[in-house]
C-alpha cells in the first residue's frame, strides 16, 4: 500500500542559519524521487524532518492526505534506510527482516515466516541464520533494505544507502531497487549526491541548492533544460554562451543561433551540454576555435577551445582526438541549445 | 576481527594480570595449605580437614553464610536496577548523560569505608535522617537485623559503577539504533525491551557478577555499619584470625578460603552467562 508523500515549505534552522529554506517537493505515489544536492545542503536533514526524527521550524508532512507533522517516528510509516545499515547487532539476520514484524504484534513464528519472504526479496534467503557481523557491506545493506521492506511502509526513505558500497555491488542494488519497485511498489525518496545513480534509479531528479527545490524533472531534462545557472553547473555543464535572446534566437559573440523552442526576449545565457557538441573541421560547425587542453574522462575525452565567445568544450568518444594548438569547429546542436537567466547578484 | 585479535588482548592484559594472579595465588595457596594442616605454624605437617569438618557444623559459619550471600544479592540487585535505569534513563537526553556519567565518575573512587561513615552519619539512629525526620523511634537501620545501611552503602556505590559500564556500552551506537527501532514501528517501551535492554544485558550481568563478588569478599562496610552478630564471612574470619588463641587462625583461612572459592564460582557463572548472550541469536518474542 504505497501513498504519495507532500512536502509544504519544509523549514529548518540550526544555530540561527537556515539549512533547509522552504522545501516543496511531491512524491507520487509509487514513485521514486531523487533528492540530489553536494554535501551539506540539507538532504539529511529532509530526511530525518520525513522520518520524524527531526522537527521542523515551519512546513508540513503529508503521506496519502495524513499530516505526519508532530507524529512520533513509529507512528508515521516512514521506514529509513541510512548510509550504514544499523542492524541490531543482537538479532540474526532473520529476527532483524522480522523486527518491525514482531513489533507490530505479530506472533514469532508469522514474523519469522514473513521475514524469510523479505529476505528472499533482496536475495539473501540463504543468510536467515547470521550474525550482522559476519555480513559484507553490500549484504548488510539487503538486510536493511529487507527489514525497512518488512515494515510495510507507506514512504521508503533512503539516505545514499549504496554510497559507501563498491560500484559493482552499487550498481547490482540499483538492479535490486528496479525488481523491488516491480514486486511491491513503494513510494521512495532516495537522497543521494551521486547524479549518475539519481538519473539510473528516479523517475524525477530533485535538485537541493541553498536550502530550496531548485529544480525537480526527469533526469534527462534536467541535464539538457536546466532551469538556472546553478542547476547547469551543479549538474556539470561546462558551457555557457553570455548573450540575449532576439526574436527566437540568441545573438552572442558567435553570432545568431535559431533556438528550438520559445524564449522570452531578453539578457540570457545559452547552455549546451558539452556532451552535445560535437568537433568537425574548422570551415564549418556554429563556432570555431584553437584547442587549448584535452584531458582524458575514462573512455571520453574533454576537449577545451578557446573561441570569441571565451572557452568551450566537447566530449568526444574514443577515436580522433584533436591535440592542443588544432584549429576546430563546434556543432552546437539546435535541438541541444537551451537559454538560462544570467546569475544575480 | 583478525584472528590473532583475542590473543593480542590476552597478551596486553598479561602485566595486568601477572602479579594479581601471583599475589592471589600465593595468598590463597598458604592459605589452603595451613588450613589442611599441611604447613601449621608449629609442629610436623599433618594433613588434615578437620578445621573444614569442625566449620561446616559451626553456626557462626552457616549464619555468615547466609548474611553474606543475603547482603551480596540484595546490592546487587539494587545496584543492578538502580545502575541499569540511571543508564537508560540517562541516555535519553545529551545532558542527562553527561550529568549521569559525571555523577558516577565522581562515585567510583570514594572509598567504600568512607561511604560507610557517611551512610553512618545519615542512617544511624541518632544521624541526620533521624534528626531530619525528627521520628519518635527511628527503624534500626544501621545494627539492624536486616543490614539496611550496609545494603544501602553497597547499593549507592556499585550503582554508580554498574552505570558507568552500562552507559560505555549504550554509547557504541546505542542511540542510531533506538531511532532505527523508531522508524520500523516501535514505540519507546518496545525500544527498551527489545534494543536498550538486549544490549545493556550483557554489561549488566558482567557489572553484577564483579558487584556480587565484591561485596561477597569486602570487609570494612558490614565491620562499620553491620550487627555483631551473625558476622559476615571477611569479619568472621577477620575476628577469628585475630582471636588469642592460634588454633583459630587456620579457621579463619578456611573462612577465607571458602569466601574466595563462593567468588571465584560467581565470576565463573557470570563468565558463563556472558558467553551464553554473546552467542545465542536473541529471538523475536
Ligand atoms: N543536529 C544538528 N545540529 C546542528 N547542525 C546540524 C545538525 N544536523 C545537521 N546539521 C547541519 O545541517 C547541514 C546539513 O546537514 P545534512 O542534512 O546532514 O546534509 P547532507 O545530508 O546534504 O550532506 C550541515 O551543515 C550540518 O552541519
Ligand atoms: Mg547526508
Amino acid at each position: 500500500m504505497s501513498t504519495d508523500l507532500v512536502l509544504d515549505g519544509l523549514v529548518r534552522r540550526f544555530g540561527g542559519a537556515a539549512v533547509l529554506d522552504g522545501v516543496d517537493l511531491t512524491v507520487p505515489a509509487g514513485g521514486v524521487v531523487a533528492l540530489l544536492g553536494p554535501s551539506g545542503t540539507g538532504k539529511s536533514t529532509v530526511l530525518r524532518l520525513v522520518a520524524g526524527l527531526d522537527t521542523p521550524d515551519a512546513g508540513r508532512v503529508r503521506a496519502g492526505g495524513r499530516d505526519l507533522t508532530g507524529l512520533a517516528p513509529e507512528r508515521r510509516g516512514t521506514a529509513l534506510v541510512g548510509q550504514r545499515p544499523r542492524l541490531f547487532p543482537h538479532l540474526s539476520v532473520l529476527d532483524n527482516v522480522a523486527f518491525p514484524l514482531a513489533v507490530a504484534g505479530r506472533r514469532r513464528r508469522a514474523a519469522r515466516a514473513e521475514a524469510a519472504g523479505h529476505l528472499d526479496l533482496v536475495g539473501l534467503a540463504d543468510l536467515a541464520g547470521r550474525r550482522p557481523a559476519t555480513l559484507s557491506g553490500g549484504q548488510e545493506q539487503r538486510v536493511a533494505l529487507a527489514r525497512a521492506l518488512a515494515a510495510a511502509p507507506a514512504v521508503l526513505l533512503l539516505d545514499e544507502p549504496f554510497s559507501a558500497l563498491d560500484p559493482g555491488v552499487r550498481e547490482g542494488m540499483h538492479r535490486l531497487l528496479a525488481d523491488l519497485r516491480g514486486a511491491v511498489s513503494p513510494t521512495v525518496l532516495l537522497v543521494t549526491h551521486d547524479r549518475q545513480e539519481a538519473a539510473a534509479v528516479a523517475d524525477t531528479v530533485a535538485v537541493l541548492l541553498d536550502g530550496r527545490i531548485a529544480q525537480a524533472a526527469p533526469a534527462g531534462e534536467l541535464h539538457t533544460r536546466p532551469a538556472s545557472l546553478a542547476v547547469s553547473r551543479f549538474l556539470g555543464g561546462v558551457n555557457e554562451v553570455p548573450g540575449a535572446v532576439e526574436r527566437g534566437a540568441h545573438v552572442s559573440a558567435l553570432g545568431r543561433l535559431a533556438l528550438p523552442c520559445a524564449s522570452p526576449d531578453g539578457p540570457g545565457v545559452l547552455v549546451v551540454r558539452q556532451e552535445a557538441v560535437a568537433l568537425t573541421g574548422p570551415a564549418d560547425g556554429d563556432a570555431t576555435g584553437t584547442v587549448t587542453r584535452v584531458t582524458p574522462r575514462g573512455a571520453r575525452w574533454r576537449v577545451e577551445v578557446t573561441t570569441p565567445a571565451g572557452p568551450l568544450s566537447a566530449e568526444t568518444g574514443p577515436g580522433r582526438t584533436p591535440a592542443p594548438g588544432d584549429a576546430v569547429g563546434l556543432v552546437l546542436p539546435p535541438d541541444q541549445r537551451w537559454v538560462v537567466p544570467q546569475a544575480t547578484g | 576481527m583478525p584472528a590473532r585479535g583475542p590473543r593480542r588482548a590476552l597478551l596486553l592484559l598479561l602485566p595486568a594480570a601477572l602479579p594479581t594472579a601471583a599475589v592471589l595465588g600465593a595468598a590463597l595457596t598458604v592459605a589452603v595449605l595451613q588450613s589442611t594442616g599441611l604447613m601449621p605454624v608449629v609442629g610436623e605437617p599433618d594433613p588434615t580437614t578437620a578445621t573444614y569438618r569442625a566449620l561446616a557444623g559451626d553456626r557462626a559459619l552457616l549464619d555468615g553464610l547466609r548474611v553474606s550471600l543475603g547482603v551480596a544479592a540484595a546490592s546487587t540487585a539494587l545496584a543492578l536496577a538502580v545502575g541499569l535505569g540511571m543508564a537508560l534513563l540517562a541516555r535519553t537526553t545529551r545532558l542527562g548523560g553527561r550529568l549521569l556519567r559525571a555523577a558516577a565518575a565522581a562515585t567510583v573512587p570514594v572509598p567504600h569505608l568512607v561511604g560507610a561513615a557517611a551512610v553512618g552519619l545519615l542512617l544511624a539512629d541518632s544521624g541526620l535522617a533521624a534528626r531530619a525526620l525528627g521520628a519518635e523511634s527511628f527503624p534500626p537501620l544501621v545494627a539492624g537485623p536486616l543490614w539496611v545501611a550496609v545494603v544501602a552503602e553497597y547499593a549507592w556505590k556499585e550503582s554508580a559503577f554498574v552505570a558507568l559500564v552500562v552507559l560505555a556500552a549504550l554509547a557504541a551506537g546505542e542511540r542510531e539504533l533506538d531511532e532505527t527501532a523508531a522508524t520500523l514501528g516501535a514505540g519507546p517501551w518496545q525500544r527498551l525491551r527489545r534494543v536498550a535492554l538486549p544490549m545493556a544485558a550483557p554489561a549488566a550481568v558482567a557489572a553484577g557478577g564483579v558487584t556480587f563478588a565484591y561485596v561477597l569478599g569486602s570487609y570494612d562496610v558490614a565491620w562499620l555499619l553491620g550487627r555483631s552478630y551473625p558476622e559476615p564471612l571477611p569479619v568472621l574470619a577477620y575476628r577469628l584470625w585475630t582471636d588469642v588463641d592460634l588454633a583459630r587462625r587456620e579457621q579463619a583461612l578456611a573462612v577465607a578460603v571458602v569466601t574466595t572459592a563462593l567468588a571465584l564460582a560467581c565470576l565463573l557463572v557470570t563468565a558463563a552467562l556472558l558467553a551464553r548472550t554473546a552467542r545465542t541469536a536473541r529471538a523475536v518474542r
